[in-house]
């Protein structure tokens, strides 16, 4: 039987190369080899593929006073403080309006470029953030799964395993990116995606750190037989069926220096005159334009606003972070449309539950069920998506859902991303709601 | 029986069991180890000499105080909702959030100082198989404080797991029964005879005692019914089950029918064959090595039934057995973060963590004392690994080598600092003990230098171009003199391997 170095070095290679490619460059040439040949995944090279931006609004976004029914008498009975005036709107649809403090959002709906969906949520909902948000994330109402949806994406539908094909510019690991095998990459800032010596003579000690992190310092020792490339090892773990932890440390030691280089690159090559603002949200939605110009082959971008758990003075902090949130977004895609990538991407936000329809004693709201979502882009045929739910028919207080969230995802996923199981991905066959 | 380990008890037999067994050492620490022989080291193991008691808990994780304390905080909220009257709506609100911050503070520091103080005493404490086990059943009954939000009963629990540590199997399963923290978690207490939650009846049999395949949809079911009626009593922390709330009606559970209740319901399990596999299988991958052959884990079954699921005897017979040190356990397994954040410490001579970063590091590298992801546990394995995680393992083994820690922290100006100024956990170690890992005299001799260091360092055979590499920078390094700087630069890059990762 052969090895897998066997297999690389005379199948794909030729003989004359040694064994020192990362992970997912070897998984490229794979992609050559007879076994490759019908399998139903994809693979990008960063110059054409569809992209999937995910800005997670963080704390529990107030759909109502988002997207409001003006039309409806229950809306201003419900919330005598805080309730929108029709005059203070931008008029969608007969009877719902845009809050106006996002005026590039209600730009682009005129254009019929926005996406609204409205009344999205999930059967029995959880009024908890740290469940809720992991509902949203693993796409799983009983909160079991150990692997998020778009980790799901990634391992499915994804060609290779370039660490790349995600990226995150978060604190933390976001649940959705939860995968078997391959679960992105996440960062605060690129100059923290890498390996820090601060000690005296960088250059040198990061070429001795760049040696001991490739594969073959063991050469002579034992191959792991039996190792094939392209079967991902069944059960709890990642990596690739018959390969020893060992080897498989190996092939992510690589792939980390590999994928943190060329993210370090990337950023400093790719500047943008567009103006951002300060904010966190801008400042890391400029850093994903930055990584889309420099040609990754990231598929999916996630980035997180937060702030929205408003439950006292809402009216001038919730109307600011949505105020944030678009002028962020005005500069984000501006900057793809001077790159010529504004066709390629779609960027879809979520939070993890809405606020209760009446305004609580602190002129705040209270964590809810249903809220809305925006999805803006490339792909998408704008309109109103979905129907507002009812005002009067409630559960405990509050808005019931219409639109299963998975069916936006299976939207994303198949119209958008073109990957071929969205099944497997989302545990259960969804239509989409015909977004894209 | 497993076939018994013959011959020699070596040094890196001694490394392998401190370091599965425990948290690993410094090199001291296995010397003392290894002089001990094969017996004599899994006697210490199993039958430590250090009192549960010996690293006192917060004042606040006592469960009477905490009760006590509970009492007096809702009557005090009772009073200050009674000064809202006159108030109005407005503030009235205000009021009421303002208290349920200052709880919820409470709670959260609570929380921190909670994971802090079992890091420390991982870190410390003279009976490391006695942590491992607790770290087991914490992961293996998960709960999370982040559900259960009272840090006193996620303490109570952790007491019970310290306390049957190589117990009993059957008796842990029934206190767990009981266990607040669990009951919150897996919302026991909201079972009614009317709607039986199926949910702690389906847990307990997949994931805590049989494993998928060895019950039925009906059991679970039926089961669920004896599992009505557990209550929570808020102001002495315990659990009954209440005569009245519970469903007293026959059942079938496996075959076998009676009024059973939630206690009924474990003896049955405990009668089921599968039991003991399914537990010794936990243990063996836990302790050696994924995936490991059915007739090896029918004989550890045989012994745990004989013991009537004691676990001790089971321990002794898996760490005396030779496929313990075999070539598929030895240097193979991937540390976990919390394993791998307190050998680090232990290998780097500290006689405590730095404040905040036994936290930081958790969360970084994704195993956070008291917060498993869910009640299945956290994926052990290859799972830890992925192009983050394995930069900030270096990266935090840098900030470590190269004493930056404060800096990161902020130099306790931070939220973390001034906690725990306030709550006096500041002090220890600032760094490495540097004269300790490599004195003077040996580091104009490089190659003796990183020898000596790969002993400390590494249960994996070093391949040679990896050493060459070590003693090239090593070298460069040499200069003038190879102060603790150069030192801990190069004990930097060391760590900064694959190599490292494994135990």
């Amino acid at each position: 039987m052969k090895t897998r170095r066997d297999f690389i070095r005379s199948a794909v290679l030729g003989a004359s190369a040694t064994w020192t490619l990362p992970g997912f460059i070897d998984r490229t040439f794979a992609e050559l080899g007879d076994e490759a040949r019908d399998r139903s995944t994809q693979f990008t090279t960063g110059k054409d593929g569809s992209i999937l931006v995910v800005l997670q609004l963080a704390g529990g976004n107030d759909g109502l006073n988002t997207l409001v029914p003006f039309g409806n008498d229950e809306y201003y009975k419900a919330r005598p403080k805080l309730a929108k005036k029709q005059k203070d709107l931008i008029r969608l649809s007969d009877g719902i309006g845009l809050n106006n403090s996002m005026p590039f959002l209600g730009s682009l709906f005129k254009e019929g470029r926005l996406g609204v969906v409205q009344g999205v949520g999930y059967p029995n909902p959880n009024r908890s953030h740290f469940v809720s948000t992991s509902i949203w994330e693993t796409a799983d109402t009983t909160n079991r799964a150990n692997t998020g949806w778009l980790g799901r994406y990634f391992d499915n539908a994804c060609e290779g395993v370039d660490p790349t094909v995600g990226m995150s510019f978060n604190k933390s690991t976001p649940e959705s990116f939860g995968a078997m095998r391959n679960p992105g990459v996440s960062l605060s800032s690129p100059e923290l995606y890498r390996w820090i010596h601060s000690g005296g003579n960088q250059a040198q000690a990061e070429e001795f750190f760049s040696e001991l992190n490739q594969p073959g310092n063991d050469d002579e020792d034992g191959p792991t037989d039996g190792g094939s490339i392209d079967m991902p090892a069944g059960g709890k773990v990642g990596g690739l069926a018959g390969e020893s932890n060992l080897d498989f440390l190996e092939r992510v030691a690589l792939d980390a220096q590999v994928s943190s280089k060329k993210i370090l690159e990337v950023a400093a090559k790719h500047k943008t005159n567009v103006q951002y603002d300060g904010t966190p949200i801008a400042r890391n939605l400029n850093l994903v334009s930055r990584m889309i110009a420099g040609g990754m082959a990231t598929r999916v971008y996630y980035v997180s606003h937060g702030g929205f758990d408003t439950h006292n003075g809402q009216i001038n902090s919730h109307d600011r972070l949505l105020g944030q949130l678009d002028s962020a977004l005005k500069s984000f895609f501006a900057d793809l449309k001077q790159q010529g990538n504004d066709k390629r991407v779609t960027l879809m936000t979520f939070s993890e539950f809405g606020r209760r329809v009446s305004e609580n004693a602190s002129a705040g709201t209270d964590h809810g069920k249903a809220s809305c979502m925006f999805v803006a882009g490339g792909g998408v045929k704008g309109g109103l998506y979905g129907k507002y739910p009812s005002l009067t028919e409630l559960s405990q207080g509050d808005l019931n859902h219409t639109v299963d969230f998975r069916s936006v995802y299976a939207d994303l996923l198949g119209g958008w991303l073109k990957a071929p199981n969205i099944g497997k991905i989302l545990g259960g066959e969804y239509k989409g709601i015909g977004m894209i | 029986m497993l076939p018994p380990a013959k011959g020699n008890w070596t040094k890196e037999e001694a490394r392998h069991l401190l370091g599965r067994a425990g948290f690993g050492g410094s090199p001291d620490e296995i010397g003392r180890f290894h002089a001990m022989g094969r017996e004599k080291a899994v006697d210490f193991l199993l039958n430590p000499e250090e009192p549960v008691e010996a690293h006192p808990k917060p004042e606040w994780a006592d469960l009477k105080a905490a009760m006590a304390d509970m009492a007096e905080m809702m009557m005090e909220r009772r009073e200050m909702m009674a000064d809202t009257r006159g108030m109005s709506d407005e503030e009235a609100a205000k009021k009421r959030q303002e208290i349920q911050k200052e709880i919820q503070r409470e709670s959260r520091r609570q929380g921190l100082e909670a994971q802090h103080w079992w890091f420390n005493r991982m870190l410390k404490s003279k009976a490391p198989l006695r942590e491992k086990m607790t770290l087991f059943w914490h992961d293996h009954f998960a709960t999370s404080i982040q559900k259960v939000k009272q840090p006193v009963l996620l303490m109570k629990q952790n007491e019970l797991f310290r306390n049957h540590a190589f117990g009993n199997f059957r008796e842990l399963t029934q206190q767990v029964v009981r266990d607040p923290a669990m009951m919150l978690y897996l919302d026991t207490q909201r079972s009614s005879k009317s709607m039986p939650n199926e949910n702690f009846a389906r847990e307990i049999m997949e994931l805590f005692t049989l494993g998928e395949g060895n019950y039925t949809e009906e059991d679970v079911k039926q089961a669920a019914r004896a599992f009505t009626g557990y209550q929570l009593n808020r102001l002495n922390g315990e659990v009954m089950q209440s005569a009245r709330a519970w469903d007293d009606g026959e059942k079938t559970i496996f075959c076998e029918t009676g009024p059973y209740n939630g206690k009924d319901v474990v003896s049955l399990i405990f009668k089921k064959d599968a039991c003991a596999k399914f537990m010794v299988t936990k243990l063996w991958e836990f302790f050696a090595y994924e995936k490991p052959v059915d007739p090896a884990m029918e004989d550890l079954a045989a012994t745990f039934r004989k013991n009537d699921y004691v676990l001790k005897p089971v321990l002794r017979e898996i760490f005396l057995s030779s496929e313990f040190y075999g070539e598929e356990a030895m240097a193979t397994m991937i540390k976990s973060p919390v394993q791998y954040l307190v050998q680090l410490i232990k290998e780097l001579e500290m006689e405590s963590a730095p404040l905040g970063f036994p936290i930081m590091g958790q969360t970084q590298l994704g195993q956070v004392l008291f917060m498993p992801p869910n009640v299945a546990g956290w994926d052990w394995g290859k799972a830890w690994i992925n192009t983050n995680t394995l930069l900030t393992r270096y990266n935090l083994a840098g900030s470590l080598t190269k004493g930056s820690v404060g800096g990161m922290m902020g130099r306790g100006d931070g939220k973390l600092g001034k906690l725990a100024e306030r709550r006096g956990m500041r002090g220890g170690s600032v760094g490495p003990d540097f004269p300790k890992i490599a004195p003077e005299s040996r580091r104009n001799e490089t190659e003796k230098l990183v020898d000596g260091l790969i002993g400390r360092f590494f249960c994996v055979p070093i391949p040679a171009k990896a050493r060459d590499s070590f003693i090239a920078y090593a070298d460069s390094k040499k200069g003038v003199s190879f102060t603790d700087k150069e030192l801990g630069e190069l004990c930097h890059l060391m760590l900064s391997t694959p190599y490292y990762q494994l135990c």
